[in-house]
């Protein structure tokens, strides 16, 4: 009796799963989906689903629709498809410069609004169409999604683009004294490129900076443990002088200062320790004074450039390297409420104080 | 003789009972009713229920050990006592069951969304039951090899240490936040489970460290809510964190591993043992205390009774949100409980002792 009753409450148990029943044949797992806005002020999404039956020549299948949410988009995809789309497997989100300019914050926010998609779901935006690069197929790669996807996820690894997903750009969106920001891709023709990082004022888009300037600003934003940068340091006789410097280490520290007035001044130190890969220039590594020297004056160029970008950011009103944070951590609550931070931003004085150490120069006099 | 639960087994057995359902949303209910760093609050209730808990340990001392039913009914007419003791035990019966029924609304969320909530209830009420009939001493060590099994999910907060910042914490002291006492009594339910612990007399041994393990598995609650909320604070910015619903669910769902990703389905199962214990405590009192009344009565029919009414109650609220205020508005009444019960037991042994002392 027992055991009937038993049987009876599994099969009843196993039954009511059946509406929620997943099979990985019927399922269309989008991997990236790109997002453009259209002049009529509609949204074109654009998803790259990858084709899992084996027999199939293709590796991808794209699914595309016009209308005014990026969540109704997966219903008209619906339409087009004998599989059921969802989206459990994404990992990057293309935003292209139009959709981008006009303010990210509501499509984060659905994205961040279905319990199917992590907060690791990369964000990205596209210098063109995010469309249009997600559709074009480049000659030695069989899924631009994942090609896409990788090549963003290596260029984070060494620093030269900051990671971008829905957790630090919410993160930041939602924070008073920082602004978010993401890595920039374009198309190159032959192949997809890294044109970049997107700093954005809250959530519209506002300036690029370019990425031979990519590790400059990581080495300002963060303590890095990885990272490599070509130094082009000006000519000696005729000649291109470029140091390599490599598997860099950093810390990085803020401090702020108050002026008279509502002003501040903050200071950024930098201490960078790394190998010189390649050296082009006539000081001898091995001795110290010269190699103290050339430590030096790696730090001026490096100063130079950041606060070159620096003050373009400000001009742009991005404080995308969270130097508020500091500042609103220096005042008291009712202060820093009181205070228009995107209207002081611009006048604070911010200096980068950079230390460079050579760690060692390769195995080669 | 009946075995006695050891002060090991009720340290571990209130921790579980009070680590429930209000994890999931506490980081996020600490940054939006008390603002920056609101985690600081969580001090405040450890202090109240370490005070509540002292309370306790009174009640044990004065009435020497003894049941609290046997305290009240000497002094007390069972005309009084017993619609007490039914309103005690429905406010338990049901606050267990909606926190059950919170558990599945919160897994379907994540899973099976359009499956019949009620099918999963079922499933987890018939486990329920089974550790029920079982008695206090099985669930003590059932709840201990729980224990084990969710205790080490603790680790997993050192994933979040390299996006952590202290710069996001920032230096303001619990500011910015809104409806002050009604967010600490939501809060403070997070603590509940504790005041269950006036019911293990009959079931322990040695008296002073008994009170000693209540103490401890508290703490042990506390410093594990407080490091959840601490790096939540500090791994979320402030605004961000007011805006996620359940933040422990989005932290579990940034969790990847090399060769496997979205974590949190997995996780989250693991959450169902320390609701399952939460919830059959509350049940078991409901269960000791209905005895009470009909001491005559067959156990088992009894729980099953239970079980079947509360499953039916759970019918009731369908949604979420529903199924919330449920909870706030029971936690209300527990936390009275939690005070109230212990307050009115000191009150009649004092009588009774000051009774004692004229006679001699």
């Amino acid at each position: 009796m027992r055991r009937m009753l038993a049987i009876v409450v599994v099969i009843c148990l196993l039954a009511g799963c059946e509406s929620d029943e997943r099979i990985l044949e019927q399922m269309a797992l989008v991997q990236t989906s790109a997002y453009d806005l259209l002049e009529n002020n509609k949204i074109r999404v654009l998803s790259s689903i990858p084709v899992i039956e084996p027999d199939s020549d293709v590796q991808r299948q794209l699914l595309t629709a016009e209308n005014d949410s990026i969540k109704e988009a997966r219903l008209i995809f619906s339409r087009e498809t004998d599989l059921t789309v969802v989206s459990g497997q994404m990992r990057n989100t293309l935003f292209g410069i139009s959709i981008a300019k006009a303010g990210l914050a509501r499509y984060i926010d659905t994205l961040l609004r279905d319990p199917s998609i992590a907060l690791g779901v990369k964000v990205t935006v596209v210098n063109g169409g995010a469309g249009e690069l997600l559709s074009k197929n480049y000659k030695s790669h069989l899924d631009t999604g994942r090609y896409i996807d990788h090549l963003l996820e290596k260029e984070a690894s060494v620093n030269s683009i900051p990671k971008a997903t829905l957790y630090e750009f919410s993160r930041d969106y939602n924070d008073d004294g920082v602004d978010p920001v993401a890595p920039m891709v374009k198309d190159a023709g032959e192949k997809a490129t890294i044109d970049g990082i997107a700093l954005f004022n809250k959530d519209r888009y506002v300036m690029r900076i370019p990425a031979r300037n990519g590790l400059i600003f990581a080495l300002m934003k963060n303590n890095l443990k990885q990272g490599e940068i070509a130094l082009n340091m000006g000519e000696v006789e005729g000649r291109k002088l470029v140091v390599m410097f490599s598997s860099l280490l950093s810390k990085r520290k803020v401090k702020v200062h108050h002026l008279e007035g509502e002003r501040f001044s903050a200071d950024i130190h930098v201490n960078v320790r790394g190998s010189i890969l390649e050296y082009t220039g006539q000081e001898d590594l091995t001795d110290t004074d010269q190699r103290k020297k050339l430590e030096e004056d790696i730090a001026a160029h490096v100063t130079a450039r950041a606060e070159k970008m620096i003050q373009d950011m400000q001009r742009n009103k991005v404080d995308s390297l969270g130097i508020g944070q500091y500042v609103r951590n220096s005042l008291s609550y009712k202060r820093w409420k009181a205070t228009e931070w995107k209207d002081v931003y611009p006048r604070v004085k911010i200096n980068c104080r950079v230390k460079v150490k050579i760690k060692d120069y390769g195995k080669y006099i | 003789m009946k075995e006695k639960l050891q002060p090991f087994h009720i340290a571990i057995l209130v921790y579980t009972t009070q680590a429930g359902i209000v994890v999931f949303t506490l980081p996020r209910q600490l940054a939006d009713y008390f603002g920056t760093n609101g985690w600081l609050f969580l001090l405040v209730c450890y202090l109240l229920s370490a005070g509540n808990i002292g309370l306790i340990a009174l009640v044990y001392k004065l009435g020497g050990g003894r049941p609290i039913f046997e305290i009240l009914e000497q002094s007390l007419p069972k005309l009084i006592l017993y619609p007490v003791y039914v309103s005690l035990a429905s406010v338990w019966l049901m606050f267990g069951c909606m926190i059950g029924k919170k558990y599945i609304l919160l897994f379907q969320m994540i899973s099976f969304p359009t499956t019949n909530p009620m099918f999963f209830k079922l499933a987890v009420d018939v486990l329920i039951y089974l550790l029920l009939a079982k008695g206090i001493y099985t669930i003590s060590k059932a709840a201990t090899l729980f224990f084990w099994m969710t205790i080490w999910m603790s680790l997993l907060l050192l994933w979040f240490f390299p996006s952590f910042r202290w710069e996001r914490l920032t230096p303001f002291l619990l500011q910015g936040g809104h409806d002050q006492i009604k967010g600490g009594i939501e809060l403070y339910s997070a603590y509940l489970g504790y005041e269950l612990s006036i019911l293990f007399f009959p079931y322990i041994d040695k008296r002073k460290k008994a009170m000693l393990a209540i103490q401890l598995g508290n703490t042990l609650l506390t410093l594990n809510y407080l490091s959840l909320s601490l790096i939540c604070f500090g791994f979320f910015s402030w605004g961000q964190l007011k805006k996620l619903i359940y933040p422990l669910l989005d932290l579990l769902a940034y969790i990847q591993l090399p060769f496997i990703e979205r974590l949190e389905n997995l996780l989250y199962g693991f959450f169902l043992f320390l609701i399952l214990i939460t919830v059959v405590m509350y049940w078991w009192a409901a269960e000791v205390t209905v005895m009470r009344i009909f001491p005559r009565i067959k156990k088992k029919g009894l729980t099953i009774t239970l079980i079947t009414v509360s499953y039916c109650i759970s019918f009731i609220p369908k949604t979420l949100d529903e199924v919330v205020s449920w909870i706030t508005n029971l936690g209300y009444v527990t936390i009275g409980i939690a005070f109230g019960l212990p307050i009115v037991l000191i009150l009649v042994l004092l009588i009774q002792r000051q009774g004692r002392e004229s006679r001699a």
